[in-house]
């Protein structure tokens, strides 16, 4: 099963690339045309000079054998934009995008099977939960953050409004803008898969053979409930890393959000190639550990 | 319940997206650069923004945009998607494995870094005209649905394999009734609800994308006036004007909410 | 959740230093060579750190950072001559600076300038423009302190060396030679900024941190007045709202007024933060117009150049959008600048002149309240800028509504930077009229965006900045004269002239003059903002603490 799925997201990483490198490649205006139209100083001449240095000569397709070739020899090019070899900016970026995604999802998994289960559990908090979650997924994650910058960064001073610097601290406002968007699956799937489970017939023969209350909830209907939230952490990986592009954008952050977004802006084909097929494949990777750990929990999947 | 409240949110955002040209004494569009953020007043219901236009006009106007990239790109998502779902269930085997691991790609992808690159490109390239409001519409719309139809195509496969299992299916094929007419007249109206449910949540999800492709300067281009791009807009001013962002933002969360709740209340 | 405001409230924010310096601009610098590219960002960032040879001051003045003196035709540092093919031609004795040493202590020589103009002249080195090192034909190293370059162009501004800078040859000529191709992306600037051997100002580069910001320390081979702060942070943030978050959350103590926040916004901040700041407003060469394409019919006549200039309150778009921050402009010359003919016409706002104008023209009033020609032609006008320019976009939707008022139908159209200035503009695709800036040096001849051999062809690479196609022969000749004119008083009437053209003829609807907002902590001195490409962190060392 493993080997069928990494195969699998082998074959998807070379399509990938391949549409990637057309996408950009096909995009209006070429490094070159830019810096043209930046200084007066370059002449015609100058244009067919750099770009026939930047390789920017020959046709498409041509370009990305060379340039998968080049990958493949572990020589994924240089960055137009940063000057640095290509590797050498996604190492830092990843590391510090999946410790937002890491602080982000765990919050919203633990806090948001909380909120689910105490809506089951006790029934008077359920609307209060429903709500919540509702306002969690309708709220535009960017207008979030930029209320909390406002409130915890301009107004009360607490925290940094943004940057890396500051260590845990400037974590804060991310972790928070990117855990309260996801929050609400959770919520709402731990709460209906708790309510289901606590009405299973076991749970009644449980009860009945005077296993108190909470035993009942914690050991025999939490372990059902959690599979589904599993499961939704595996549905939701694109989502979290979507969502890590506009936190990190907003909040300045590095990352492999800002990285793409800036290579595509700036017309760095190299890095933003390398950095889409790395979020692909880390992402498709996040997935897959998900079913695995759905596998290993659910007896009824194997 | 809930099903009622988020009809008539949606209900509510829809008459004010279809009385828009009808509201209102001024020009939603022309700026008046003696009245830029004016506080609300009578002739200003929710003030003005940061070329004195109306904000309550230009929400109302934002209402037909929004609505229209969510709308649009739901229904192109749903279409595909019920298709596929359908195609996939009914011819199973090969065709059902490559739609399937389609989906299954596509949902594994981060759509939003994917989005930036569609949108960047050339959209004369593919004939649409550049910079139109009508053409950005369709061009934002098409690439969400481009996402969206995945959600959608799943739960029809699985809705339509199960009608497909049922014993009725069956009896209709010894009668010989044709496969067109089982899947068109038997097999297709039972998938309203989940297909429904998919739709209402796309609707949502494009709303939201919208938002957030302006926010990155990738939406609809002014003078046009979406919720998202009044909200990116706003946000310039946050500190000045707070109450220019909160109302666009305020929108977008009822009409999301509405849809949410439509989607939970067919889902009973 | 209790939990969380107990973390909140142990973190406490911490007391600025007053030996350091963080600033925020909106741009990260892309590579750090000073001859791969040009951008704001990477000047910005070199002032500190490395020094050219001659540099605008924040007088517009020329005056030499490295060099000892400058240059001229008196003080014969500067002599005419002949080249060898017979072409007026032009010596030029460049003496360095005593005591001039890199980061790493080896002295600053004549052998650093040989090397940069060799790697210049290399074709394949990939340094941007070559022109300036194709007319430096011949570089003689006369003592270690000492060059005389010979160029085969005579201009008024032979003095000013521009991009033309001594670097390392002691650690980075081994490169560029092993493979020239290569340097571009092998160069230690890139690959190790932070090696002391490659800077040559008050501070060199102690750490990079791709996208996000680099940190500036001291150089203690720096043989000019020692700077106050002991470290410089620069820090980037694109979005101006995170920015002036970051401010007033006191993450950065200044917005460096070459990349900040645009002028409105610094105004608002002002205004609601009395006293925690000083925003000072300086007056640049960033020049905001509309460029008309001169192959649209409509464009052509020059009497709708003028009608669409003054159906435009320029003015009062000035006061309300930008609190009366920018400087109107009535040509592509700034009144600062010591060529401006301060007797220039100037266009009112006259909406009845301009529609009397269009009238004449043959626009007549059509039924939908929009102007037609004899023909039946709507008078309807594209009207582009880059996608995400938060003023551009607030300005053209102005404009057309000011332009509506006259019976002129404009029609939005924005793409993003890349596809408008890498493609539109450039391969003149907008039939109609494109809103942007150009910026430019004190007295720089506006060849490239007048001249009518710098129209962008598909012969010519799509090269040169005249976008809008404008041909005058008058202009051309002037265009031609200008750089050659040595004396400063005869060059006076020609620009006299060259405005009085383009104020009639309007190869450009001049807008304004941009003003750059550098916002300060009340606690710092010495900061002069220039209005120029020479960014204001050249004269770092003059910046102090109260």
């Amino acid at each position: 099963m493993i080997a069928a799925r990494l195969a699998q997201i082998a074959i998807t990483t070379v399509a990938l690339s391949f549409i990637f490198f057309m996408l950009i490649g096909l995009m209006p205006g070429d490094p070159i045309d830019l810096a043209i139209a930046g200084d007066p100083r370059l002449t015609a001449e100058d244009a067919a000079r750099l770009r026939a240095l930047h390789g920017l000569d020959q046709p498409l397709l041509s370009r990305y054998f060379a340039w998968a070739a080049a990958v493949l020899s572990g020589n994924p090019g240089f960055s137009r934009l940063f000057a640095q070899p290509v590797a050498a900016l996604i190492g830092p970026a990843l590391l510090s995008t999946l410790t937002l995604l890491g602080f982000a999802l765990g919050i919203a998994v633990v806090l948001g099977t909380a909120l689910g289960v105490l809506a089951a559990l006790r029934p008077r908090a359920a609307p209060a939960v429903q709500t919540l979650a509702l306002l969690a997924q309708s709220v535009p994650g960017f207008w979030l953050g930029i209320m909390l910058i406002v409130v915890f960064a301009v107004w009360l001073g607490w925290l940094p409004a943004g940057g890396a610097e500051g260590g845990w601290r400037a974590l804060i406002l991310p972790v928070a803008t990117l855990a309260f968007a996801n929050l609400a699956g959770y919520a709402r799937h731990a709460a209906s898969a708790m309510a289901g489970a606590l009405h299973d017939p076991w749970i009644r023969s449980a009860r009945a053979r005077g296993a108190s209350e909470s035993r009942i909830a914690w050991r025999h209907a939490f372990p059902n409930a959690a599979v589904p939230v599993i499961t939704l952490i595996g549905l939701d990986a694109g989502a979290l890393v979507s969502g890590a592009v506009i936190t990190e954008a907003l909040f300045a952050r590095p990352g492999m959000g800002k990285l793409i977004f800036d290579a595509i802006m700036g017309n760095d084909s190299n890095l933003a190639l390398l950095a889409l097929l790395v979020v692909a494949v880390v992402t498709m990777l996040g997935s897959l550990g998900a079913d695995l750990a759905q596998r290993a929990l659910d007896p009824r999947i194997r | 319940m809930k099903l009622r409240i988020g009809l008539s949110l949606l209900a509510l955002v829809a008459l004010a997206a279809i009385l828009a040209p009808w509201v209102g004494s001024h020009d939603p569009f022309a700026p008046d650069l003696f009245n830029r953020y004016a506080p609300p007043s009578a002739a200003h219901p929710l003030g003005t923004d940061d070329l004195g236009r109306d904000v309550a006009l230009r929400l109302l106007h934002g209402a037909r945009v929004s609505l229209a990239v969510g709308l649009g790109a739901a229904l192109m998502a749903m279409l595909v998607g019920t298709a596929a779902g359908l195609l996939a269930a009914w011819r199973g085997g090969w065709w059902d494995a490559v739609l399937m691991r389609l989906a299954d790609a596509l949902l594994a992808l981060p759509a939003l870094p994917l989005l930036i690159v569609l949108s960047a490109l050339d959209p004369a390239a593919i004939g649409l005209p550049r910079g139109e409001a009508g053409a950005d519409i369709l061009r934002i719309a098409v690439i969400l649905a481009a996402f969206g139809w995945v959600g959608v195509a799943r739960l029809a496969r699985a809705a339509a394999l199960s009608v497909l299992a049922q014993d009725f299916v069956r009896a209709a094929r010894a009668l010989g009734v044709s496969e067109t007419r089982l899947l068109l007249r038997h097999v297709l109206p039972q998938l309203a609800p989940p297909i429904a449910v998919a739709t209402a949540l796309a609707v949502a999800g494009a709303i939201l994308a919208e938002s957030a492709l302006s926010f990155l300067g990738l939406g609809i281009a002014p003078p046009a006036a979406s919720w998202g791009n009044m909200l990116a807009n706003a946000q310039e001013a946050v500190f000045a004007a707070p109450l220019v962002a909160l109302w666009p933002g305020l929108a977008i969360l009822l009409t999301v909410a509405g849809c949410s709740l439509v989607a939970d209340g067919l889902r009973r | 959740m209790r939990f969380l405001l107990l973390l909140l409230l142990a973190a406490t924010p911490a007391m600025a230093q007053r030996d350091t310096l963080t600033i925020g601009i909106t741009q990260y610098p892309s590579t750090l060579h000073p001859n791969i590219e040009n951008m704001a960002a990477k000047s910005y960032v070199l002032g500190f750190a490395r020094r050219p040879l001659t540099a605008h001051d924040a007088d517009w003045a020329l005056v030499c950072m490295l060099c000892e003196t400058l240059p001229t035709l008196q003080n014969g540092l500067a002599r005419l001559e002949t080249t060898p093919d017979g072409r007026p031609g032009i010596r030029i004795t460049m003496r360095l600076r005593e005591g001039l040493r890199w980061g790493d202590g080896t002295p600053i020589s004549a052998e650093d300038l040989r090397f940069a103009w060799e790697a210049g002249r290399d074709p394949a080195t990939g340094f941007g423009p070559a022109e300036m090192y194709r007319s430096m034909y011949e570089l003689i190293v006369v003592d270690a302190r000492t060059v005389e370059i010979r160029r085969d162009r005579v201009t008024f501004d032979f003095a000013s060396m521009g991009d033309f800078q001594p670097l390392p040859a002691h650690v980075e000529r081994a490169i560029w030679q092993a493979d020239p191709r290569a340097y571009r992306t092998r160069t230690l600037y890139d690959r190790e900024p932070t090696n002391p051997a490659l800077w040559s100002g008050p501070y060199r580069v102690t750490q990079v941190q791709a996208g996000q910001g680099i940190t500036l320390e001291r150089n203690p081979m720096w043989s000019g007045a020692t700077p106050h702060f002991r470290s410089i942070r620069v820090r980037t943030v694109e979005n101006t709202t995170a920015l002036e978050a970051q401010l007033l959350a006191g993450q950065v103590d200044m917005i460096a007024g070459e990349l900040g926040l645009p002028v409105e916004q610094a105004a608002a901040l002002e205004r609601r933060t009395q006293g925690r700041f000083r925003v000072e407003y300086r007056p640049g060469l960033i020049y905001e117009h509309i460029t008309p394409n001169l192959d649209n019919p409509a464009l052509a006549d020059r009497r709708v150049r003028q009608a669409l200039l003054m159906a435009v309150d320029r003015q009062r778009i000035v006061d309300q959008l930008f609190g009366g921050r920018q400087t109107v402009a009535h040509s592509n010359v700034n009144p600062l600048d010591r060529m401006a003919d301060p007797g220039v016409h100037r266009w009112p706002f006259d909406a009845a002149r301009a529609a009397a104008l269009l009238e004449e023209a043959g626009w007549r009033a059509g039924p939908d309240g929009i102007r037609r020609n004899a023909a039946g032609d709507r008078l309807s006008l594209d009207l582009m800028t880059t996608a995400g320019n938060r003023s551009r976009e607030q300005v053209q939707q102005v404009l057309a509504a000011q332009w509506r008022a006259v019976g002129v139908e404009t029609r939005i159209r924005n793409e993003p930077p890349r596809v408008f200035f890498g493609e539109t503009l450039r391969q003149r695709r907008n039939q109609g009229l494109s809103l942007f800036a150009w910026i430019s040096a004190p007295e720089s001849v506006p060849r490239s965006t007048m001249h009518s051999e710098e129209i962008p062809t598909a012969a010519r690479n799509w090269s040169g900045q005249n976008g809008g196609g404008f041909r005058n022969a008058e202009v051309d000749e002037l265009l031609e004269r200008l750089p050659i004119t040595l004396e400063a008083e005869a060059r006076r009437p020609l620009w006299a002239r060259l405005q009085a053209i383009y104020a009639q003829e309007l190869p450009a609807l001049p807008l304004w003059f941009r003003q750059d907002a550098h916002v300060w902590p009340m606690w710092l001195e010495g900061v002069r903002p220039t209005g120029h490409l020479n960014a204001s962190s050249l004269w770092a060392e003059h910046w102090r603490a109260r």
